[in-house]
């Protein structure tokens, strides 16, 4: 028996699994796949950028896509000049307690927020606004920087990084080569093989020496985002033998950063009782017009019925394929088939590459207590919430925003399943 | 200025252009080639990649069809490695009249072109996707054909006899005196460096731009309607054999299976400028409604990039229809000499790329006739350079060759098969490249991800060889993207939006690319119409290696596009 079912199993989905299992309530999490933290920067972000010319709160005036230094103050602002905003749902502290909430269950791998946006360099050199980051991240604000890489990693180069880097970071730059493949005999070593050869002592020591090797006085060293996947404290003794700090410069995926954050939530999300049930697809779901009674498991090839009593659902947005637009150019919300907000908007596409696409902001409209809800306001279900990307009325990619906006999202809709319905009582 | 003497001048680097570059050439000419953009970036490159076994024409036009199969033999030989011998169907759909096939028949005969009925139930066991509905189908010699490679295998046939070809080079003037051709003035796009060519003749094969080139000339205008065409390539190979609808030629009426993906086409709209070709979402719509006639299920298919070409239509009424005799079919030549009196100048429209080595043959006859010379044309007994005789394409070279040496380079491209050492040895090779010149002949980037993942890396490798800098480098790659974006957003649907998405979380979301800087130089017009697909000069001039001290700048996302008329007036860095 089970209280909740979750479905998905990136940010939002952990985090509203491991919030009710904490809460005392039974929770199955179902999911196709590994959830989309692995596909993405490993750190949370809030709000990186203002975009579209609205004024913050913090009087930094118009223009567009201004880089954030405090999010919670510009919140407020943001949401004003965006109403329809996931944030609109929410108090600025419930978006604060909520990514406090997320930095207190996995203290070693999150650096506590402070109020202000941490910049983390990226491969192709920019300086990325988020705001809470892994201990490898923190950018010790150096004069001169090494930019230093194995040359059997294809999505890392050093040049190119270190040249943009000099002036987004407005440091001294230089690039450097080691030559180390994962394994001996590689000459394209991915990411996942590098930082688990690093959890590896004796290929750590090694590492180090090489890049002690390369690299000149400089103050600190950018590396990829590659130090270590099952300990995290490989940063940490790189820094120690090379004597300076070490920062991790974020990769394409996959990303090993998000990779060490799924491994840690759903650590979490076992210890708290959750099962997980992964490749596990929900294809569909039976109900009597006011609830969900069940939903179609598709596993092994078989479908069958998984009883239902309160539903999060968290699949994300088009990455994942939750949101889809067909060959006609309509849009779907692919299981449920949930009334979407923004779906009727002209010109959801146009050819501007650098035009945020209005068809990304398409998403599910849902009350104050996360549930999809129809044209005229109404619940669709009473018993499904959802959380996470599926939310319309934000690019996340652009503003930086989605982390917060799924863990906010995911606690809302948890929360709002306590004040509807008490615990089943029993033992599983 | 740079000086360069020659006997031809040829305007224009498509594959009529380059044909008529290796005719001229071979017979002994002095010739040098000019194009404003790469070679085969305009039409050439621009289309469906059908070399034409002549079925599309033996209804309507028989003597079409017999050039066709003539030339689709010769080329096949002399290009070999540019040509996939796919074969060909044509089919009736439940939807078309099956007495049109009798009409079929009798015009194959009449050209000599092979054709072979088939029962239905044979075309479905070699191409099962297709409607179990046909009612008749037709073997024929179609194949495919690569548009670019066929370029540059000329070219480097043309080289070896002394012809010169030069890409980025605008020309601005044709000089003439006393009614007579004496020269060219031309831009090298790439250096800034004006560039004037003494000629006593000019080949003007520029196709849908051919009219600007006689207005260069001070001649009253030649009148070209391009005729706009979009194509669209579909993941997979949805058929391994050209699919033609037996039908009188209409939109959406071929589906022709190319490198890794298959291609549909095509629908034909008048245009004013070539330069601005658009995908309308209803012709896309279009492609999809005729795909789903041939192919049940084409919509759920992933789509994966949408082009639009311009075909070379010319309709000059100043020139009554003179000078047939050196025509081929569906070709237009406009002798100047007859029309404003001035001698060395011939303009050349229409055309189709199978039958391009025939129709270089005409137009260099034509040019010696004027000359009062006659020279053997031997174009169609040679193998061009780079081809290995008796070998055609296959789709499977490149895992071939990846298979023995994976463990040398590492791949770059997954989707393409592109590994580091071929990208590598362009790159030094043509170090003046953008990556869309490196994608034409590397396929990098054209597969599902579209550059999500790729292009970052060719930035990065292209500033880690040194060839181009970190500054170029980063703005050749958002000139990259936006440019693929211009085929991808009219197709984007079901399994493609998911990859658009991921892409943006990628370049966006975690590398942040719109805060990366570029140099303040990359704008693009304020037009509100997606321009010609990787655009070469206007972006390209204000793109010079070394020619400008590049200021960083950030390209930042806006929210709505300006209108119009504030376009123009925004200020750089929001772009």
């Amino acid at each position: 028996m089970t209280d909740v079912i979750v479905i998905g199993a990136g940010l939002a989905g952990l985090s509203a699994s491991i919030r009710a299992a904490q809460a005392g309530r039974r929770v199955t999490l179902l999911t196709f796949g590994l959830g989309g933290l692995q596909l993405g920067q490993g750190t949370i972000d809030v709000l990186g950028y203002t975009t579209s010319g609205e004024t913050g709160a913090g009087g930094s005036g118009p223009g567009p896509d201004r880089p954030v230094a405090r999010p919670f103050d510009q919140l407020p602002g943001y949401v004003r000049a965006h109403r329809d905003h996931p944030y609109a749902h929410f108090s600025v502290d419930q978006v604060r307690e909520a990514v406090d909430w997320l930095a207190g269950l996995t203290p070693d791998l999150l650096v506590p927020g402070d109020g202000a946006n941490h910049v983390v360099p990226t491969a192709l050199g920019a300086m990325r606004p988020t705001y809470l980051v892994q201990p490898s991240m923190v950018w010790p604000d150096p004069t001169s920087v090494a930019v230093v890489g194995p040359r059997q990693i294809k999505d890392f180069y050093p040049d190119l990084a270190a040249a943009n880097l000099e002036k987004t970071a407005q440091v001294r730059t230089k690039g450097y080569h080691i030559d180390l493949p994962a394994r001996p005999g590689e000459v394209d070593s991915s990411p996942v093989a590098y930082a688990s050869s690093l959890d590896d002592p004796a290929f750590l020591k090694r590492f180090a020496e090489l890049v002690a090797q390369a690299i000149g006085d400089e103050q600190a060293v950018c590396l990829p985002a590659i130090l270590g996947l099952r300990r995290t404290d490989a940063w940490r003794q790189l820094s120690e033998i090379l004597g300076r700090p070490v920062v991790e410069t974020l990769l394409a995926p996959p990303s090993i950063p998000g990779m060490r954050l799924n491994e840690a939530l759903t650590t979490q999300a076992k210890a708290a009782g959750v099962r997980v049930v992964l490749g596990s697809q929900v294809t569909g779901f039976e109900s009597d017009g006011r609830v969900i009674t069940a939903v179609t498991l598709r596993q092994a090839g078989r479908d069958q019925n998984f009883p239902a009593s309160q539903i999060i659902y968290a699949p994300g947005g088009f990455e994942s394929g939750a949101l889809t637009m067909d060959s006609y150019g309509h849009v779907h919300e692919t299981l449920f088939d949930l009334p979407l907000v923004g779906a009727e908007q002209k010109d959801l596409l146009t050819g501007d590459y650098w035009a945020d696409q209005k068809l990304f902001t398409v998403g599910v409209g849902v009350d104050d207590s996360m549930r999809p809800v129809s044209a005229d306001k109404q619940p669709v279900y009473q018993n499904l919430r959802v959380a996470g990307g599926l939310l319309p009325g934000a690019i996340r990619w652009t503003e930086k925003s989605g982390d917060a906006i799924a863990v906010t999202s995911a606690l809302a809709a948890v929360d709002a399943v306590f004040a509807t319905s008490a615990p089943q009582g029993g033992t599983n | 200025m740079k000086k360069l003497v020659t006997d031809v001048v040829v305007i224009g680097g498509g594959t009529t252009g380059i044909g008529v570059l290796r005719d001229c050439a071979m017979r002994g000419h002095r010739t040098i080639l000019l194009d404003r953009a790469d070679l085969a970036q305009g039409t050439s490159g621009r289309f469906h990649g059908l070399l034409n076994s002549g079925g599309r024409y033996v209804v309507s036009d028989p003597e079409s069809a017999r050039e066709c199969a003539s030339e689709n033999a010769i080329v096949s030989r002399i290009q070999p490695n540019a040509v996939e011998r796919t074969g060909g169907l044509f089919v009736v759909t439940p939807a078309d009249d099956p007495a049109f096939g009798d009409k079929f028949l009798a015009g194959a005969a009449l050209a000599d072109m092979p054709v072979q009925e088939i029962d239905p139930a044979q075309a479905l066991a070699r191409e099962p996707r297709l409607n179990h509905g046909i009612k008749r189908a037709f073997l024929v010699e179609d194949g495919t054909v690569d548009g670019w490679q066929i370029a540059w295998s000329a070219t480097a046939s043309a080289k070896q006899y002394g012809g010169q070809a030069l890409p980025y080079h605008k020309v601005t003037q044709v000089h003439h005196s006393n009614g007579q051709v004496t020269g060219v003035a031309a831009t090298d796009l790439k250096t800034g460096e004006e560039v004037m060519i003494d000629c006593s003749f000019v080949l003007n094969c520029a196709g849908p731009w051919a009219g600007q080139i006689t207005r260069m000339a001070g001649l009253p205008p030649v009148a070209v309607v391009p005729g706009r065409g979009i194509m669209i390539a579909m993941n997979h190979r949805l058929v391994n054999t050209v699919i033609n609808r037996c039908i009188p030629p209409s939109d959406g009426d071929i589906i022709v299976p190319a490198h890794t993906v298959c291609i549909i086409g095509t629908t034909d709209h008048k245009v004013d400028d070539p330069d601005h070709l658009v995908v309308p979402r209803e012709e896309v719509q279009q492609m999809f409604d005729s795909g789903e006639e041939l192919i049940p299920g084409f919509r759920q298919a992933r789509a994966l990039h949408a082009w639009a070409g311009a075909r070379p239509l010319i309709k000059d009424d100043r020139v009554a229809a003179t000078d047939t005799r050196h025509m081929s079919r569906g070709m237009a030549v406009i002798d100047h000499s007859q029309r404003d009196d001035l001698k060395g100048l011939i303009t050349i429209g229409g055309g189709k790329l199978t039958t391009y080595r025939l129709m270089a043959e005409h137009i260099v006859d034509a040019m010696e006739e004027q000359l009062g010379q006659s020279h053997p044309c031997r174009t169609g007994d040679e193998v061009c350079p780079g081809n290995e005789p008796g070998h055609n394409y296959l789709v499977t070279h490149r895992l071939k060759d990846r298979e023995a040496d994976r463990m040398t380079s590492p791949i770059i491209c997954e989707c393409e098969l592109m590994n580091r050492s071929m990208l590598v040895d362009l790159l030094k090779q043509n170090p003046l490249d953008n990556f869309d010149d490196l994608r034409r002949q590397l396929r990098v980037g054209m597969g599902p991800c579209q550059g999500g993942f790729c292009s970052s890396r060719v930035a990065g490798v292209a500033c880690e060889e040194g060839v181009i800098d970190a500054t170029r480098s980063t703005g050749l790659l958002k000139l990259f993207l936006e440019h693929r974006w211009i085929g991808l957003w009219p197709i984007l649907h079901d399994a493609q939006v998911r990859q658009a998405a991921l892409d943006e979380w990628i370049l966006h979301g975690t590398l942040d690319i719109g805060h990366v800087p570029s140099p303040t130089s990359v704008e693009r017009d304020p037009v509100d119409d997606a321009p010609i697909d990787e655009t070469g000069p206007t972006t390209m001039e204000e793109l010079p290696p070394g020619a400008r001290a590049p200021q960083p700048a950030t390209t930042t996302r806006r929210r709505t596009r300006a209108p119009r008329s504030q376009a123009a007036n925004t200020p750089k860095e929001t772009k």
